[in-house]
């Protein structure tokens, strides 16, 4: 992984079109501004941790899970 | 052809039914190929099986089913990975979790599947719209859903044996039996 060191105010440029910009330093958070082309996608990280631990979870879903829920959901 | 799986024991596969992850799906990256089947329990929610590991499927339900203003507004990168010119080609579906407090059921709105109809070439997208939720609740708009429907249906059948769903059939269509959108093909009806 590529380490800088970057003051309040400065920025990193990726390719041509991406700049992050260090935007405010407030003890131990930083608040970044990211400048890019529409189609680029930026998400946290805990985003993609959510989707993946709710695939887990989901992919151990038996059938007798879904027959209390099939029940369920038929009563009136 | 024939393949095996640990929920719904030996199915038969057309090969123009499976379904292509390139990338898999997070957290199961090694798995690419799926196909869906329908367990005709009519609560319309179906499964995404893989076709490599008998014990991996995802229960699957269609979005709109219980959220009919959900809409999947692709970036033109992410429709051309599918090769889609737009949306109105594809089938989407969210990934269900259904926890033992069968009420607290969810679905993953931030995640869509999409699938392309044609090419059968498959996604899963995590949306840029940071209102969409990992895990919406939606049992109970399910739920009414499903009792205005059987309500509306008289001529369903019972739950029958598993059979292997086309992705291009709509189970909630009206006016169309059980048997008729579990079929393989889809094209006897």
């Amino acid at each position: 992984m590529l380490v800088l060191t970057r003051k309040l105010g400065e920025s990193i440029a990726i390719d041509d079109h991406i700049k992050i910009v260090v935007v405010q330093i407030k003890g131990k958070q930083v608040r970044l501004g990211i400048k890019a082309p529409k189609e680029t996608k930026i998400h946290r990280e805990e985003v993609y941790q959510a989707i993946q631990d709710q695939n887990t979870e989901a992919s151990q879903s038996d059938l007798s899970s879904l027959s209390d829920l099939t029940s369920d959901l038929k009563k009136k | 052809m024939k393949l095996n799986t640990s929920r719904f024991g030996e199915l038969e596969v057309d090969k123009k039914d499976i379904i292509v992850f390139k990338e898999g799906l997070l957290g199961f990256e090694n798995l690419k190929k799926f196909f869906i089947v329908d367990p005709g329990d009519q609560t319309l929610i179906l499964w995404f099986q893989s076709a490599e590991d008998p014990a991996t499927a995802f229960p699957i339900i269609e979005p709109k089913i219980f959220k009919p203003e959900y809409i999947v507004k692709l970036l033109p990168a992410e429709l051309a990975s599918l090769d889609l010119e737009s949306i109105n080609d594809a089938s989407v579906y969210t990934i269900l979790t259904i926890p033992k407090v069968v009420t607290e059921m969810s679905a993953n709105l931030k995640a869509p599947i999409v699938i392309n109809n044609k090419t059968k070439i498959a996604r899963q997208i995590v949306l840029q719209d940071s209102k969409l939720e990992v895990r919406c609740q939606m049992y109970m708009e399910l739920k009414r859903y499903i009792v205005n429907y059987s309500s509306d249906d008289s001529t369903r059948t019972t739950a029958q044996a598993p059979k292997v769903a086309n992705s291009e059939t709509q189970p909630f269509e009206e006016n169309t039996s059980k048997e008729e959108n579990a079929n393989t093909t889809g094209k006897e009806a």
